[in-house]
């Protein structure tokens, strides 16, 4: 078939010819004259073009066809200006690259739902306001009350220490219920998962399951594994089953190593907590029964509550719960990523259009520059759909090498990001491994994005006429004269790409800010080590304090330390503990009853000095006081401002759900606690001499090299115990790190978005220019030939341009100090209001305005109307 | 010009050009030019082709198998293409000229109901 019609094809156009001059020689014949016989068989042959057309179209699907020559001359075209091809790629590729990027984010983060059967059933209890947590007892309330639920469960994390094949690991470990995989509703991969049974009592089993991850990583996927023995926290566990690849519990950041039954909380913890109602440690996670709604179940929750409040009036009083999707810490910070995120897809959105605006104004202008090229392809016969369908597929081609680019990008970004350990002990993992998906994601917005883009100069293409347009020079767009469409594009551009500027400027100065701020205490030249003994089969007891007594002697004999001590845990390190602080009068303990809850801290003596915090009043704790003698505190300003409204607090007194006074010996500055956009919150510092606690976090200040010291310290705990696993051993500064992620994930992601738009307003306003300048060459050489200084003919030709960008910088701003108001929830004191902030963006703007049009400007200044005359 | 006026010229139907060539083709092979030439010939200068339109008809046959193209030498001593009818397109002029038949008597009878009767 192909080769006969290709053979019969080559010959139509002889053939056509011949037909033609037959005619001509009979017409002449007839007594025509030879112009008049031409005429005549060209008028009675029909229209050439569109007859050899409709024969090729016999043999093909002839729309298929003249798509692939529309791709083909696409190529070629962009071939033939590689400078275009490759800006315009290199735009788009940016632009689609960043949407794909944030969408990743998103799907893993937020949409992607966990991976148990049915998760649209799956969800999580915690109290209406305030920290995820519930205690035991409210969940078994739950569970053994409930009618809307198939299943229900508490779990709860621990850093333990996993003794396996001759070898302590700390990992994390999650400490579950009965329950916990009826809801999760999975089959193991080996063995048998937990059970109701496995949880009925303490000691009821000690058997662990490993996670997927873990016994692939480290039990070289045995598939025998279940049977052995493995040791946490120094208690034996029998591996009973390993749960299927791609199970990570129910936290879509983190993932657990094992998990073990939570009638053993006592072991694991150190303390029992199981029976405490007031001890509000545990998630939750539920399985919704078929067919219940989530109204119908929060309905019966909301009883359970009133009635758990009613029973136990001193613990649960204003007990209230509320169903939520289960994935970021329940839903703690699901609101606040959600908001970024969804900031971030705007601000994504936001440089896609701009890049589109971008691309629209080049191609008005190339399609105004081929201008003679379409009229001269109309008036041979091809329609107007053909000329739009051919700039329409030249959008397109440009769009999918950009859709390609960016998926080359977005790839590199993705697989970097979930490959990424953030620093810290916590078990973080971003799951943004990017999905195939993706590439279809790119692809679709390219195509929108090509169609808004390809769509823009339709206008002047429906407005053409051929005639006119051969018998002038070019289409005479009106440049200068009217404002175009193209004009508005390029505010509209400018104003997206300032708020995008906008936006990197106010968080990058509040990365600035968090960097230089006052803590209340100094992470320089301090090291910090953090260990917990429970891990080694410690309790709170006197050989706990034993240990961690000798450790301080011997550290703080070594050369070069000028203070060190210990606390249960330092600030900033997300897992500030909390109590409740009553009135000394008080004697109603119902948690509606209390002051306020402070932070609190379990310390050594020369602790406060190690971490630099200064004492404002009295005295610091000491190992003199013990169980024995009176409790005492520290407290800080805030907390006193708070009980007494007077930062005069040594010597008083205030309780907490104990009952019993404690008297205040100390008072010191204020300090973050356990954020850095928190504001003063009111620390309690115990004497760990009276509140014993097995988690240690040991501070040394000093001025020697850090390797050594902690080579030093590590050899400290080893010869003391040399089963005590070490969880993090440096710097302060460098273990703050994990606090500061927010706002350098912040910076960077709108840093980023910032450049960009910055780079794309250069473009947008640097192409305008020189269209503009290029197009009124002519008559600005005029201008010049009668007398314009430069002075007038730069307002002539580039003033409205000015007006342009103006209009649009200023707007952009607006938008982006209007904007940034969200970005406050994540970076430490971002504002725009800042004058700083203000000054930047304005520098800015001047001087991309700057960059942009030196070319034009350039250029127009060197307009000489000799060259122009000598050309015509 | 030609021998008839204006408007007694008869604009061709769709699809009947195809059944003209095939008629046209009968006697040998023809060329291009020739082909409407006869056309218009035999038809007194009824029937006027848009000679254009002769081509992509004539694809159509070729693709259909009902006439080949072949190479030859014009009047004028010419390299120029000839169609010829194949077996099967004399098969299909057959078919054809029948169809055409009953549809012309049909319209006939249609237009013109009393002659009928009188005969």
């Amino acid at each position: 078939m192909w080769w006969r019609r290709r053979r019969i094809l080559e010959d139509l156009d002889s053939e056509i010819r011949e037909h033609l001059e037959l005619e001509i020689l009979d017409n002449i014949d007839r007594g025509m004259s030879p112009e008049e016989a031409r005429y005549a068989a060209l008028q009675k042959f029909g229209n050439v073009t569109q007859i050899k057309e409709e024969t090729r179209a016999v043999w093909t699907f002839v729309r298929l066809e003249q798509l692939l020559h529309d791709f083909r001359l696409a190529l070629r075209s962009l071939r033939k200006s590689p400078g275009f091809a490759i800006t315009v790629v290199m735009i788009l590729a940016l632009g689609i690259a960043a949407n794909v990027i944030v969408f990743g984010v998103l799907q893993g983060v937020v949409l992607r739902t966990l991976n148990v059967p049915h998760p649209e059933q799956v969800m999580t209890l915690q109290p209406r306001s305030g920290v995820p947590f519930i205690s035991h007892p409210e969940m078994r309330d739950v569970r053994d009350g409930n009618t809307a639920f198939s299943a229900v469960a508490a779990w709860r994390p621990n850093d333990c220490g996993i003794e396996a094949n001759g070898a302590t690991r700390s990992a994390w470990v999650s400490q579950v219920s009965g329950q916990y995989f009826e809801v999760m509703g999975i089959k193991p991969l080996l063995g048998r998962l937990l059970e109701r049974a496995d949880d009925a009592h303490p000691g009821a089993s000690n058997g662990a399951v490993l996670s997927w991850t873990e016994w692939k990583n480290n039990f070289g996927a045995d598939p025998h594994v279940v049977g052995t023995t493995i040791r946490i926290n120094k208690y034996p566990y029998t591996v009973v089953g390993v749960t299927p690849e791609g199970f990570k519990g129910t936290e879509k950041v983190g993932e657990f190593a094992a998990f073990v039954p939570m009638a053993n909380q006592a072991t694991l913890d150190g303390f029992d907590w199981l029976e405490s109602r007031k001890t509000h440690a545990f998630f939750s996670i539920v399985r919704l029964k078929q067919g219940v709604s989530l109204t119908q179940a929060q309905a019966e929750l909301d009883t359970i509550a009133a009635r758990i409040a009613r029973e136990y009036p001193n613990d649960e009083d204003g007990l209230a719960l509320k169903l939520a999707r289960p994935g970021l810490l329940g839903d703690f910070f699901g609101g606040p990523i959600r908001a970024f995120l969804a900031g971030v897809m705007g601000l994504a959105g936001i440089v896609l259009l701009a890049a589109c605006a971008n691309l629209g104004g080049l191609f008005a202008a190339r399609t105004a520059d081929r201008s003679r090229e379409i009229a001269i392809r109309m008036s041979i016969g091809s329609s107007r759909w053909r000329v739009v369908r051919q700039i329409l597929v030249e959008a397109v081609v440009i769009s999918l090498f950009g859709a390609a680019a960016a998926c080359v990008l977005a790839w590199s970004a993705l697989s970097g990001l979930a490959a990424w350990e953030p620093p810290g002990s916590l078990p973080l993992r971003f799951p943004v491994t990017p999905d195939p998906s993706l590439i279809l994601f790119a692809f679709a917005i390219s195509l929108v994005a090509a169609v808004v883009f390809g769509m823009m100069p339709l206008k002047q293409i429906f407005k053409t006429d051929p005639n006119d347009v051969i018998k002038s020079r070019g289409i005479q767009f009106p440049a200068g004269r009217r404002w175009a469409f193209r004009d508005l594009l390029l505010a509209v551009q400018i104003a997206l790409c300032f708020v995008t500027v906008t936006a990197a400027f106010v968080s990058l100065r509040g990365l600035q800010k968090s960097f230089s701020m006052d803590l209340g205490f100094n992470p320089q030249n301090a090291i910090r080590t953090e260990f917990d003994l429970g891990k080694a089969g410690y309790a709170r007891d006197a050989a706990t304090d034993q240990l961690q007594r000798q450790l301080l002697e011997r550290v703080s004999q070594f050369p070069g330390v000028e203070a060190a001590g210990y606390s249960h845990t330092t600030p900033l390190d997300l897992s500030g503990s909390r109590v409740s602080i009553f009135a000394q009068e008080t004697t109603d303990f119902r948690p509606s009853q209390k002051a306020f809850e402070s932070f609190y801290y379990r310390v050594s003596p020369g602790y406060l000095a190690a971490a630099g915090m200064p004492l404002i009043a009295g005295r610091d704790v000491s190992f003199a006081d013990t169980t024995e003698t009176p409790k005492v505190a520290i407290v800080n300003e805030e907390f006193a401002r708070r009980l007494f409204r007077s930062e005069r607090a040594v010597g008083r007194y205030f309780k907490t759900g104990a009952g019993l006074p404690i008297q205040i010996v100390g008072v010191m500055a204020d300090g973050k606690q356990d954020q850095l956009s928190e504001d003063p919150s009111p620390a309690l510092f115990f004497p760990i001499s009276q509140n014993g606690d097995t988690k240690t976090v040991l501070v040394i200040r000093t001025h020697r090299d850090t390797t050594e010291i902690v080579g030093a310290i590590r050899g400290a705990i080893r010869d003391l115990d040399p089963g005590v696993p070490i969880t993090a051993s440096g710097p302060w500064q460098s273990q703050l790190a994990m606090v500061l992620l927010p706002s350098q994930v912040a910076a960077a992601a709108l840093g980023v978005f910032g450049a960009f738009g910055l780079l794309l307003s250069i473009a947008g306003t640097f192409g305008l220019a020189s269209y503009t300048v290029s197009k009124r060459l002519r008559e600005l050489s005029l201008r010049v030939a009668l007398g314009a200084g430069a002075k007038e003919i730069l307002s002539v030709a580039l003033g409205r341009m000015m007006v342009v960008l103006g209009i649009g910088s200023l707007a952009g701003i607006a938008l982006g100090v209007g904007a940034s108001r969200l970005l406050a929830i994540i970076v430490y004191d971002a504002t725009a209001q800042d004058p700083f902030v203000l000054a930047a963006v304005g520098l800015t703007t001047v001087v991309t305005g700057l960059i942009a049009v030196a070319g034009p400007v350039k250029r127009v200044l060197h307009v000489d109307p000799a060259n122009l005359l000598r050309q015509q | 010009m030609s021998t008839k006026e204006q408007n007694e010229r008869i604009e061709l139907l769709q699809g009947t050009l195809d059944l003209l060539i095939l008629r046209t083709l009968v006697r040998g092979p023809v060329h291009g030019h020739d082909i409407v030439k006869q056309i218009q010939f035999n038809s007194d200068d009824v029937l006027q082709v848009e000679q254009g339109s002769l081509y992509p008809a004539l694809h159509r046959l070729i693709k259909r198998g009902w006439i080949s193209a072949e190479e030859g030498t014009s009047q004028n001593n010419r390299r120029a293409k000839f169609y010829r009818l194949t077996a099967k397109g004399r098969k299909q002029l057959t078919i054809e000229t029948s169809k055409w038949d009953k549809l012309a008597g049909a319209i006939a009878r249609i237009l013109r109901p009393s002659e009928q009767e009188s005969k």
